[in-house]
């Protein structure tokens, strides 16, 4: 059974388009993405797939609060 | 010890009312960006090594040196004296010898493309998109768009279908941007005039979470991407900021 940390990783690696980023490095946990550079285009759609894919329903707010991935894998494990 | 550098890396791409807005080249070219690192300050130089990717970090350093350059100008200010705080949500604003600067501005990236904005008064954002194919437009267009926009996008066929998604995410994003909290606002609750997604360049609204606000967007963008800016219609003159953190 992968991690949630793992089933992010593997979302990110499938669609985050980041100049510089190959496939597979680590996720910083404690960086959230915009300061990390990431397009807003693609939080937008990992946003989108974080709900898919562990069938949840966080709304742009809540998500846009959700500092870092760290915090993100905590609401998650908690759910 | 890098070339130097023979032209600036920027250039005035369109005025528009009170701002201004400059393009930014972002393509690769190590001897710019290491002249444009040079023209940064202390901290900003930290926050460029901290990026831990190659794109991001050249859209940094040459978007941030090309904004102190022209703030510069405008502020009549040296560099060493420029500073940019940030909002509670992230938004930069000036501040020239710790005094806040009679200046808005706004800055956007995608790409080899930067777009930076800038006006005597009012609150504004700016936004770019390259114009290449998005690997989850389907997922975008739900993410952003109120239902009537995303029905018309839908119902529109590729390519020109990438294009007007991007037209109307630009002038979201520009919008959100011009208000300060960022992703804070979900874009699925207002929608572009029904006349701008027709086609008009331009248009005013109101957001329903500052409803006594009435903003500008306008269409900037060009063959190789979309953009938009967006202004506080009657801004009131001084710097673009909020409380700083």
């Amino acid at each position: 059974m992968a991690t949630t940390e793992e089933r992010l990783r593997k979302i990110v690696d499938d669609n985050l388009e980041v100049e510089g980023r190959s496939t597979g490095a680590p996720i910083d946990l404690d960086r959230n993405f915009a300061d990390a550079g990431v397009p807003s285009p693609d939080i937008v759609a990992f946003w989108k797939l974080v709900n898919e894919e562990f069938g949840v329903d966080i709304s742009a707010e809540q998500f846009a609060e959700l500092l870092t991935p760290r915090d993100l894998i905590a609401h998650l494990d908690a759910a | 010890m890098s070339a130097p550098v023979d032209a600036p890396w920027y250039r005035p791409f369109t005025a528009t009312g009170s701002a201004t807005v400059l393009h930014v080249d972002l393509a690769p070219h190590a001897d710019r960006e290491a002249e444009a690192l040079e023209r940064l300050n202390p901290e900003e130089r930290e926050r460029w090594e901290r990026y831990p990717y190659s794109g991001p970090r050249r859209q940094f350093v040459l978007c941030r040196a090309a904004l102190r350059a022209v703030l510069c100008e405008q502020l009549g200010c040296r560099s060493d004296v420029l500073a940019f705080p940030t909002s509670e949500h992230g938004k930069p604003w000036a501040t020239v010898a710790g005094a806040p600067a009679p200046i808005s501005f706004n800055v956007s990236h995608s790409g080899r493309h930067g777009l930076i904005a800038f006006a005597p008064e009012g609150r504004l954002g700016v936004d770019v998109e390259e114009l290449v194919p998005r690997r989850n437009l389907e997922l975008l267009m739900d993410g952003v768009l109120a239902e009537d926009e995303r029905r018309e996008v839908a119902a529109t066929a590729e390519p020109e279908r990438l294009r007007r998604f991007l037209r109307l995410w630009t002038m979201k994003e520009a919008l959100l941007k011009a208000h300060g909290n960022g992703l804070l606002l979900d874009a699925t609750t207002f929608e572009v005039p029904a006349a701008v997604r027709r086609g008009e360049p331009r248009g005013k609204l109101r957001l329903p979470q500052l409803p006594e606000v009435t903003w500008e967007v306008e269409d900037i963008g060009d063959e190789q991407f979309a953009a938009a800016l967006a202004q506080e219609v009657d801004g009131e003159p001084g710097p673009d900021q909020a409380e700083p953190r």
